[in-house]
């Protein structure tokens, strides 16, 4: 049965807690396709566990997740996941074209190795991503600005309908970030979801185009030209003036 | 030609399958970080050997084996549990599982050897191993699961691979990840086992970390590393096995773990690019080269500045430049034929300029 078909990700009174305290309250969350997405709230906000809890990764305590009308089980092979990309040892022992075809493994099935055919696909999304000369690398020589887009072309490789992304523009240089943000927006372009958790309040209106506010609980949601206003950050971000004064500063 | 007598041979073979067996899983576990989960799996395959003895009422080796292998089994799933229902970080759940197995098998063995059972001498071996006991049976159960192992790693190649780099994002691919989890807890558990009567439970984690930290330092990828691991292992076994064999009174679990030993050293030492001597090569030939390049680039500069290439520079303004006299660096330039003297009318002092070769690697340095 489907429920909300025609949204790309849809989310009901999703609450989440470690040690019995919440990290998520209540969430009701609802994002379009074809929209470019950034997830925006304070450090503790709940933003990688709203992430972590539609990829399955943690277990809800209640409230359901849909995708495009199916539940994430069903609907897997749409999903295309960027985690932090400190969440991996980079020590690990392989090298770039071997990382992006790993995105292909959940296709490949059991007992196939990986072949030409594979081989080409990582190597176009590599290209995509402008890394197509380090497909032999090891991955432990790479800068963080290429790990990340490395992390990108595994997530690319799975031609997926949404991609879930997880700070991809921590720690990459300014050059890294403008060729990231314009890979969002081919795609977005393509007609994809994608959805971004994102840190920087100065640069989030002119990258995305639909923006979640979230601290615990759901602050806002919509389009950005609607949902960005000054009242809502600070819901959001209580007293981190800070920060706010920023941001006042880049929308002026 | 040494001459290898039945019971050298029986324990050389087995020593080589552990070493084969503990170098591959050993592998995965360092990899993923998990190289103190073998400590404590080993430790804690103490208590069920004991139980396995009461039990059986004797030292048959099916039963022992066993109840080690249940017993480690019971500790990796306490931890498991711990990590996952209480705060208690990884090392610490570790930490307190090991403890408590090993305490409650010591308190087993200090009991048994005070009963009147027959061959209780022999069970105090599984504490550091004791290879004169092994059969030619127990040889051959080791080659089964060492093929067991070898097949499993093949078969699962990719999934085992995908899970140790990034278990989160494998999720996401849909693979069953704790399954796989799981089932590697389980062939490291194994591999213990057949290491038990070897090398022991004190020891057995070093079979399981030191082939494995030693290939890492010489291997760029997963498939080479496995490989060179399980040869290590393989060689660390046999060189264990044939150094207790040439005299009296050497224990082979220990040598075997020191032969190990003497690899992961040798490798943190000597690999080329991850190795310390190497690295400190390297930066003595960069120290060495630095104040070369530092006077190339300034010869260089000022010919740029004179728009001439081949621009003479007199020595004495280079030695005003740095305060001393650059004499012995020039030389050092003039024999890798960077730069030539020439004499510059009507001064009687020392000229030099760069030749073209010297001009383009200053080109380059400069440009860097």
């Amino acid at each position: 049965m489907l429920h909300e078909p025609d949204l790309a990700l849809h989310i009901e009174d999703l609450t989440v807690s470690y040690h019995s305290k919440p990290v998520l309250w209540d969430i009701d969350l609802n994002v379009p396709p074809g929209v470019l997405a950034a997830i925006v709230g304070p450090n503790g906000a709940g933003k990688t566990t709203l992430i972590k809890s539609v990829l399955g990764l943690v277990k809800p305590a209640a409230g359901h997740i849909t995708l495009f009308g199916r539940s994430y089980r069903e609907q897997r092979r749409l999903v295309g996941y960027v985690p932090q990309r400190a969440s991996v040892d980079w020590d690990f022992p392989t090298t770039v074209l071997d990382v992006v075809m790993m995105g292909l493994y959940g296709q490949l099935g059991w007992l196939r190795r990986p072949g030409r055919r594979q081989r080409e696909q990582a190597l176009v999304a590599l290209a995509q991503v402008g890394m197509e000369h380090y497909a032999g690398r090891q991955i432990s020589q790479l800068s963080g600005g290429q790990q990340q887009r490395v992390f990108l072309a595994r997530a690319l490789v799975q031609d997926a309908a949404l991609y879930l992304m997880d700070e991809p523009l921590a720690g990459v240089d300014a050059t890294t970030e403008q060729a990231i943000i314009t890979l969002l927006k081919t795609l977005r372009s393509q007609g994809k979801t994608v959805i971004v958790v994102h840190h920087d309040l100065q640069t989030v209106a002119s990258y995305f185009d639909f923006l979640v506010l979230l601290n615990v609980r759901l602050i806002a949601q919509g389009p950005m030209s609607e949902v960005y206003t000054g009242d809502n950050l600070r819901r959001a971000y209580g007293g981190q003036i800070a920060l706010l004064r920023e941001a006042e500063h880049a929308r002026a | 030609m040494l001459e290898l007598d039945f019971t050298i041979r029986t324990v050389a073979l087995g020593a080589v399958l552990l070493g084969i067996t503990s170098g591959v899983l050993g592998s995965f576990a360092v990899l993923r970080q998990q190289s103190l989960l073998g400590e404590t799996l080993s430790h804690a395959a103490l208590p069920g050997i004991c139980l396995g003895f009461l039990l059986a009422g004797g030292r048959q080796l099916g039963p022992l084996l066993l109840g080690a292998l249940l017993s480690g089994a019971l500790a990796a799933l306490l931890v498991l549990l711990f990590i996952r229902r209480s705060r208690l970080k990884t090392d610490a759940a570790l930490g307190i599982v090991l403890s408590v197995f090993f305490a409650v098998g010591i308190v087993l063995l200090t009991y048994i050897a005070n009963q009147d059972h027959a061959g209780q001498a022999g069970l105090d071996a599984f504490l550091f191993g004791q290879a004169a006991a092994m059969l030619p049976s127990d040889v051959a159960l080791m080659a089964w699961i060492t093929i067991l192992a070898l097949a499993l790693v093949l078969v699962f190649w990719k999934e085992f691979k995908a899970v140790s780099f990034d278990p989160g994002y494998s999720v996401s691919l849909g693979l069953p990840v704790l399954a796989l989890e799981v089932l590697m807890t389980l062939m490291v558990a194994l591999a213990i086992v057949i290491g038990l009567q070897l090398v022991g439970v004190v020891l057995m984690a070093a079979m399981l970390i030191a082939p494995a930290a030693a290939a890492r330092q010489w291997t760029k990828g997963l498939g080479s590393m496995v490989a060179l691991a399980a040869l290590f292992g393989a060689v660390s076994g046999l060189a264990g096995a044939l150094v207790s064999a040439s005299a009296r009174g050497l224990a082979t679990g220990p040598l075997i773990v020191i032969a190990a030993s003497l690899l992961v050293a040798a490798s943190l030492l000597l690999a080329p690019e991850r190795g310390l001597l190497p690295a400190a090569w390297r930066a003595y030939r960069a120290r060495r080269k630095l104040p070369q390049q530092r006077v190339l680039i300034d010869l260089y500069r000022l010919a740029v500045a004179h728009q001439d290439p081949g621009y003479p520079i007199e020595q004495g303004m280079l030695a005003s430049l740095y305060g001393f006299d650059p004499g012995a660096v020039l030389a050092q330039l003039r024999r890798q034929g960077w730069i030539r003297p020439l004499s510059h009318e009507p001064t009687e002092q020392a000229h030099w300029a760069l030749t073209e070769a010297g001009y383009r690697q200053a080109a380059e340095l400069w440009g860097r």
